[in-house]
């Protein structure tokens, strides 16, 4: 097919402004970290947090636990009681059963940085003593004695429990509450906006991302490592021990034996092009089995860039990801994202009427946009707005339709 | 897209654009500019929470929620601990959280209700951006919520979200009719506050909105003459659901007000539950919502066209199926009634294996499990991607997969009997051709009668029922009906035609020549009529059958469309083998009856 190639002038942009447009990087992204009943937030809002800093605590086992009546306790002087010191009893509060505090008794709060459990809202003036004695609320951290749970019992130490009360109930407090714990790492350096006890810590990260289509896994951190794929794809073999701390870039698809074997060689995670929905099962019963067994492990994270269908890498992704090798990235998951720190790192050149084939029979191909096609009659008898394009390494041009078609930018 | 197209008729007919511009020669961009413009939006699916003392009672409020078209995430008190509970209300996924229990509880959940109302009213502490929603006997525990909020409880459903959605009905036409139809037998019971409403509590919450069909509605719309700014290449379409929530981070929006709101209970109206249904589509929705805009529209075209209109429109964030029909004196009004379901979206974000079961059914190529729960993932990321080929059979699948879906939540509107105008719309049908349509609505709609079938390929009912004024939206639709509706054909569909080598035959009067031709049981058969020409069909049955009525002898007037005259001798129900292999074989032999070109 003879077609004259357009790539200025009013109609051509109009036939581009048909693609759809994926943006490779987004800027200064905003990530959560989704939090469970008994899971405390360790910063505050307004925190600068950086790579490794600890920013909530997990209870996995956490299960309901009768608290008792806190403010019974405080305004009788049980563990010390606040009555006696003339506060009311709203106010009152003693105790280690409400003790939330690292910080020690008289010790000025800083005025941004919170304790290590925090309250929702404004932070209060005040020291850390008045902090450890506000009422109990729901989401406020909570400690207690194995007893709560009718555990206690002869010759057996008595497990102390902690974690986050539910509510309040005629007097009597209910907690969700277990006996381990596990911190959460922030993989990426950022803003603390909100962080709530029980319901999410909110991340504004610092530098770039590279946004996927799915995620699985944990949040993690590790240097990127882009090996040479074979046919589009890294065989599993290839993952071995001194890819240990790596994440690994593997090509159009992840394949379950691939996953197993990175998690056993301690990769810290994978990126692809797809990853079926049967993979991303297994992944996550794997998940289950380690957390139910609360033995801790090296964080694992997954990103898919297109879906769930094979596909390969956009190149143009592919070149941003391989000059990026070598350097300290984090996968998190909630967006589905690849951050990495934005300064100093050479983008990819791309012609303006670049394009990718999203779906279809030809996804994953790439190639140029030449012209518009009106309305054509594709396989199926089914009549759809069309474009010509011209593939990469092919002298024919091929109509597809404009749906099936991206482009990207920065 | 309005600029491009006007560039076109500049270049086409430019006598035409200054025409439309009021003489002179105008910039197209600054043409553009100043025309109104009338805005219509699909609601992202939102997930409300719902709490109950109860099994039973849990899964009577998710069919409500269901049918007003939330995500669900449901726990009682009998089967969930309270911290799976509280993860569940606690999750910023979910927007809502809906507490109800029986007018009077029994004890089963009256023994829970506190732990419950208690676990609510934290949540609400720590998430003060949650609607809460106190159905039924659990409007005793508003008191529980006073710390919650600092706007304090109260019922405050009187900014009346779900107005006229339910029910376009005159006061004088529910009374004249409420003895002998259920569905506007319906309206005084949903009027009626519920007798456990507390005392001197406003009971506008229950009093469903019954305004005349003149009645000017509000907020539905958005007309305004101010444009938005050119369209460049950067706010071209974008990739995909997931990458946008790549760069917008959460999924919950804050188009629900957060709030305490009290609800009646979930036996409330007529079906049982559609009160709170109303209640809670009207706080799911937004102001100028498409899908609601269908049902609107639909209510319209039943009283323009004088017919009985029944939508089924399936989409991305789910799908709905709406009946409206004329009533009363000179069929001076109109009774309508709907629902909306987040499940019934042809790619669910999360299917469940009853999804993935039933687009088995519905497919007509052998896929391993996987590959297509790969494949009905990816058509979520690329809704409008791989529509040709076999990519455009396995979305027909899906889209029917949703129908059937749809079909079964809604056993209240497939009693009714066929309707004279069967709408499909969505922009999965759209992109299909029609004759596989006309199929579709076929195989799903499968009640006796004869009923013209029409597709809204422009997919203009949503935006027009976003218009304001019902006056209004009707004179529009009295005027496109014909443009917008492309007729797909009319079916006939017999009931109780008994297997062997005839049926009986078919005699169409108004053709040229006259056509007579025999009818086989258990097949669908296709006659040509073209779109606008009418011809009367008289058949001659071997046995008893049911159309409308019972007997061996029907004389009805069909209208033509793309597809022409279907009848249908199947099976009703349709029947079909539970071996995969069978029945994708009849699927098949079905589908290539109606679409030749599907092997192309």
């Amino acid at each position: 097919m003879s077609v004259v190639e357009r790539r200025s002038g009013p109609d051509f942009a109009s036939a581009l402004a048909h693609v759809a447009t994926r943006r490779i990087l987004v800027f200064s992204p905003t990530i959560h970290f989704r939090l469970s009943p008994g899971d405390r937030a360790l910063v505050a809002p307004g925190d600068s947090v950086s790579t490794g800093t600890p920013i909530a605590e997990r209870t996995p086992d956490a299960e309901s636990v009768d608290a008792g009546r806190l403010d019974i306790e405080a305004a009788s002087g049980k563990n010390g009681g606040a009555a006696r010191a003339g506060r009311p009893t709203q106010d009152a509060g003693t105790s280690a059963l409400w003790r939330e505090g690292r910080l020690e008794a008289g010790e000025i709060l800083p005025e941004k940085r919170s304790q290590m459990a925090t309250k929702v809202g404004p932070w209060p003036s005040g020291t850390a003593r008045h902090e450890r004695r506000r009422p109990p609320e729901p989401g406020k951290w909570w400690v207690g004695g194995g007893e709560r749970r009718g555990k206690s019992g002869k010759n057996r130490p008595v497990p102390r429990v902690g974690g986050t009360l539910l509510f309040e109930k005629q007097g009597r407090w209910r907690a969700a509450a277990g006996e381990h714990h596990q911190i959460v790492e922030s993989p990426v350096a950022g803003i603390v906006r909100e962080a709530r006890n029980s319901v999410e810590v909110t991340i504004e990260a610092a530098g770039a991302a590279i946004p996927g289509a799915i995620a699985a896994g944990e949040p993690s951190r590790g240097y990127l490592d882009v090996p040479r794929l074979t046919d589009g794809e890294l065989w599993a073999s290839a993952l071995d021990v001194g890819r240990a701390g790596a994440i690994v870039v593997a090509g159009s698809r992840i394949s379950a034996q691939a996953i197993s074997r990175a998690r056993a060689m301690s990769i810290r995670g994978l990126i692809a092009g797809s990853v079926g929905q049967g993979e991303l099962r297994d992944l996550e019963a794997s998940e289950l089995r380690q957390k139910a067994s609360l033995a801790p492990s090296v964080p694992f994270g997954l990103i898919a860039l297109d879906g769930h269908q094979r596909r390969p890498i956009a190149t143009p992704v592919l070149a941003l990801l391989a000059a990026l090798s070598g350097r300290e990235v984090a996968i998190v998951t909630d967006p589905p994202l690849l951050i990495f720190d934005v300064s100093e790192v050479p983008l990819p050149e791309l012609p303006p009427d670049w394009i990718r084939v999203r779906s279809g029979i030809h996804a994953g191909r790439e190639g140029r946009l030449l012209d518009t096609a009106g309305l054509y009659r594709f396989r199926s008898g089914v009549h759809l707005e069309a474009a010509i394009v011209r593939f990469v390494d092919e002298t024919d041009t091929t109509i597809l339709p404009f749906a099936d078609l991206e482009r990207f930018i920065f | 897209m309005l600029v491009s197209l006007l560039s076109r008729v500049e270049l086409a007919d430019p006598e035409l654009l200054a025409e439309l511009a009021g003489g002179e020669r105008p910039i197209v961009a600054a043409l553009a500019a100043t025309w109104p413009r009338l805005e219509a939006r699909t609601t992202p699916q939102r997930r409300i929470a719902v709490l109950a003392g109860s099994r039973r009672q849990r899964r009577r409020l998710e069919e409500a929620a269901l049918r007003a078209g939330w995500l669900v995430s449901g726990g009682s008190a009998d089967e969930m601990d309270l911290v799976a509970l509280s993860r569940m209300v606690l999750s910023t996924r979910t927007s809502a959280v809906l507490l109800g229990s029986d007018r009077s509880p029994a004890g089963d959940e009256r023994r829970h209700l506190p732990d419950l109302a208690a676990l609510a009213a934290a949540a609400k502490q720590l998430r003060p951006e949650l609607t809460v929603i106190l159905a039924g006997g659990a409007a005793a525990f508003e008191s529980t919520f006073a710390g919650a909020t600092d706007t304090g409880p109260g019922p405050e459903l009187s900014s009346d979200p779900p107005r006229e959605l339910t029910a376009v009905v005159s006061e004088a036409a529910v009374r004249a009719t409420e003895a002998t139809d259920p569905v506007v037998a319906a309206q005084p019971e949903a009027s009626a506050p519920p007798e456990d409403a507390e005392p001197g509590a406003e009971v506008t919450t229950w009093v469903a909105d019954v305004p005349a069909p003149d009645d000017k509605l509000e907020g539905q719309s958005k007309a305004t003459p101010d444009a938005p700014p050119v369209a460049d290449l950067a706010a071209a379409p974008v990739l995909a659901a997931a990458r946008d929530s790549a760069v917008f981070p959460s999924e919950v929006d804050r188009g629900v007000s957060p709030q305490i709101l009290l609800a009646p209970d979930a036996g409330a109206g007529e079906p049982a539950g559609a009160s709170l249904q109303q209640v809670l589509e009207g706080l799911r929705a937004l102001p100028n919502d498409s899908r609601l805009g269908i049902a609107r529209s639909i209510g319209s075209l039943a009283y323009v066209l004088d017919r009985t209109v029944e939508v089924v429109e399936i989409g991305l964030q789910g799908g709905l199926r709406a009946r409206s029909e004329p009533i009363g004196g000179g069929h001076s009004a109109v009774v309508s009634s709907h629902a909306c379901f987040a499940d019934a979206s042809f790619s669910p974000a999360d299917p469940s294996e009853e999804v993935i079961d039933s687009v088995f059914a519905w497919s007509t190529t052998a896929l391993d499990r996987h590959r297509l729960t790969d494949r009905l993932h990816d058509l979520r990321f690329m809704p409008w991607g791989d529509a040709d080929g076999d990519g455009a059979v396995f979305r027909l699948a899906a889209a029917k997969a949703a129908c059937s879906r749809l079909v079964d939540a809604t056993p209240e509107l497939t009693a009714h009997p066929m309707p004279d105008l069967m709408v499909a719309a969505g922009g999965i049908f759209a992109s299909i051709p029609p004759s596989v349509v006309a199929l579709a609505l076929a195989d799903l709609g499968r009640r006796p009668g004869v009923g013209q079938l029409v597709c809204d390929q422009a997919r203009l009912l949503g935006p027009l029922g976003a218009v304001e004024d019902e006056a209004e939206r009707r004179r529009l639709l009295a005027n496109l009906a014909d443009d917008i509706l492309i007729p797909l054909g009319c079916l006939v569909l017999p009931a109780g035609v008994k297997s062997g080598r005839t049926a009986g035959k078919l005699r169409l009067q108004g053709t040229d020549p006259i056509s007579e031709i025999e009818l086989h049981p258990g097949a669908i058969q296709v006659i040509d009529l073209s779109p606008g020409r009418t011809a009367r069909a008289d058949f001659e049955f071997r046995d008893t059958v049911r159309l409308g009525t019972r007997g061996h002898h029907f004389s009805v007037d069909v209208g033509g469309g793309l597809c022409g005259l279907l009848v249908d001798l199947r099976d009703i129900p349709l029947r079909m083998s539970d071996r995969a292999e069978s029945r994708r074989a009849a699927l098949d032999a079905w589908q290539r009856g109606m679409w030749p070109g599907v092997d192309e």
